[in-house]
């Protein structure tokens, strides 16, 4: 009964990631405002956040610290590695999130709207 | 102090946060900073390059965590090479802005910040041993990319940082998407232990990998369809910033996508597709500059093609091809600078940046026009300048492997990048001036700078023996990657 529950969670955490991901991904190409297309790049890299974090867990593992008492209970950790590694992408998508958002600023201080088809002066 | 790699990626990072700071006491000494940081990189450089000779190899472990738990970093005779270049050429391109558009101080320690990341960032790509670290330091240079971008105001330079950084996000979740699966499948992100463990790797699973990263990175190096971003971003920034996209971003772009293919994959999985996408952003790159009539969009489009032709050098894989594909690297970030720096005075307050505004300038600039002369001979690849023997040893190449098709379209694509340059020159010194408008003569430092790069693009033309040397081991080195591998692992044992 406990590992249907398991499987279930594991999917569902997947599914989820790939279901942001999707959203995401509309919201980039389909959405004519540009905060909103920035709202999408911040939707995707949440999705693939998460199914980084996915992978790297195994299931009723510990938190991945090394003391004494997590070696005598003989559970498995879960791996440290993908979440650091999420860590640093998180800073990363929040900077360029921060570059993104004033950009759009400056796009409308200059075109007065911050509609992506009204704004051509360059080709596209 | 013993002189190490990892100076390479600490002092700019240092410089990048000190100039802020040290603006708010004197604005001039902020600008100074870059230029000893720079000064002193190319030392470190120097040094760096006579010890790889000798030893062959220089590694370093980063926090006392020894090759496959810690993050490395690597100077190998091929790393090593694109180091230099790229140290040596933030240093050019700093001499070159360091008056460029007397713009209000504000502004230029902006840029002197965000072009010290820039080169930390690009440094870093090409020295670190560690994939995901080579996706942090892809990013610090494309957010510094993308503000660059953007740095003037009253042009729609806010436009095309936008749509730059609509391709690049895609990129990047694209690179960590490959890091990802590539995780999964080995569990380890050294690159040298990837390489040993990718054997065990079933095939369909490598491809997926491949393509993701070859996307991923093909968006940093220009590779048609994916190079949207640079004829905007290059005609929107800034003249230095341009220069700067050619010398540095994108060579490092290339390095990343080189290193992966060569070491972690094997180059017989994609030595065709780097010949077919090579050829296919060079003929359309070379076709749309044709078309141009913004000088600098023309510059871009040819910044795009010699990628391109990088690409289908390596994709050869001899090593006669590797040394060519070097040597074009090295030409194509010293003349392309050279074009763009002397480019944009030519265009500096013309409206539109057009070819056609230029008639006749050549009278009221002598020595700028000059300098985008001998630029533009050289690029094409005419004697005795650089760009022939880098084009002489590709085609070697192509001749040993029997790809005589390879060499017609080569040739070809060197006619039409003669026309669109030649137009050019027609317009500088055989038309007469129509209207006459203020031209700006280039500053000191831009001078200087200029032709710095015009002597080196004179000298490796007479002397290229001087240059083969360095090529030819770096190439070796790059095509082995048993000497990568068991230099960076066999630490561990010690």
């Amino acid at each position: 009964m406990e590992t249907i529950y398991q499987d279930i969670l594991t999917y569902s955490i997947y599914g989820s990631a790939m279901v942001l991901v999707l959203i995401g991904l509309y919201a980039v190409l389909m959405k004519k405002n540009l905060t909103k297309i920035v709202i999408g790049l911040s939707i995707m890299d949440a999705g693939l956040h998460l199914l980084f974090v996915a992978i790297g867990y195994v299931s009723n593992g510990t938190a991945p610290i090394f003391s004494p008492a997590a070696i005598e209970s003989g559970q498995q950790m879960v791996d440290p590695v993908p979440q650091a590694l999420v860590l640093t992408a998180i800073v990363i998508g929040f900077a360029v999130t921060a570059v993104a958002l004033s950009l759009v600023i400056r796009l409308y201080k200059h075109h007065n709207s911050a509609r992506i088809d009204q704004i051509k002066s360059l080709k596209w | 102090m013993v002189i190490t790699p990892v100076h390479y990626i600490a002092f700019p990072l240092l410089a990048a946060f000190l100039i802020p700071l040290v603006g708010k006491i004197s604005r001039q000494a902020a600008r100074i900073i870059p230029g000893i940081v720079l000064t002193y990189l190319a030392f470190v450089s120097v040094t760096l390059m006579i010890e790889v000779q000798s030893t062959g190899f220089i590694t370093e472990t980063l926090a006392g965590w020894k090759a496959p738990w810690g993050i490395n970093l690597v100077f190998s005779k091929f790393s090593g090479l694109l180091a230099t270049l790229i140290s040596f050429m933030g240093l050019i391109i700093w001499a070159y802005s360091f008056n460029f558009k007397k713009v209000e101080t504000e502004i230029s320690l902006k840029y002197q910040t965000l072009q010290m990341m820039m080169v930390t960032g690009a440094l870093g790509m090409v020295l670190t041993g560690d994939i995901f670290n080579l996706f942090v330091f892809l990013e610090i240079v494309a957010i510094s990319a993308y503000s660059l971008t953007a740095l003037y105001r009253n042009r729609d330079g806010a436009e095309a940082a936008f749509k730059y950084l609509l391709i690049g996000s895609f990129a990047s979740a694209f690179i960590l998407l490959g890091i990802m699966i590539l995780y999964t499948q080995v569990g380890t992100l050294n690159m040298a232990e990837i390489a040993v463990r990718m054997v065990d790797v079933p095939v369909g699973m490598k491809t997926l990998i491949l393509i993701f990263f070859l996307v991923g990175f093909g968006i940093e190096a220009e590779i048609f369809p994916l190079n949207g971003w640079a004829p905007d971003a290059y005609s929107q920034a800034p003249g230095p910033v341009g220069a700067a996209f050619a010398a540095i971003v994108v060579k490092a772009g290339v390095y990343a996508l080189i290193r992966i293919i060569f070491t972690i994959f094997d180059l017989e999985v994609a030595h065709e597709f780097l010949i077919y996408a090579g050829f296919v952003t060079m003929i359309i790159a070379e076709l749309s500059a044709l078309r141009q009539t913004n000088l600098k969009r023309m510059l871009a489009f040819s910044s795009i093609g010699q990628v391109g032709f990088v690409l289908v050098a390596f994709g050869i894989g001899t090593q006669t091809a590797v040394v060519g594909a070097l040597f074009l690297m090295i030409n194509h970030a010293v003349i392309k600078g050279l074009l763009f720096m002397s480019g944009s005075y030519l265009v500096y307050d013309t409206p539109g940046k057009e070819i056609n505004a230029l008639k006749g300038i050549a009278k009221q600039l002598p020595i700028v026009s000059f300098f985008f002369a001998l630029g533009a001979f050289a690029i094409v690849g005419l004697p005795p300048f650089a760009g022939f023997w880098a084009k002489l040893w590709v085609l070697t190449a192509a001749a040993e492997k029997e790809m005589i098709m390879l060499i017609v379209i080569i040739l070809l694509i060197s006619v039409v990048e003669i026309i669109y340059y030649f137009r050019v020159l027609n317009k500088l010194y055989f038309e007469k001036r129509e209207e006459q408008f203020e031209v700006v003569k280039p500053t000191v430092q831009a001078f200087t700078s200029m032709a710095i790069l015009a002597a080196v693009i004179v000298f490796v033309g007479l002397y290229p023996d001087a240059l083969l040397g360095f090529l030819k081991s770096a190439s070796e080195t790059l095509l082995d990657k048993s000497i990568y591998i068991s230099n960076v692992l066999g630490q561990n044992m010690n």
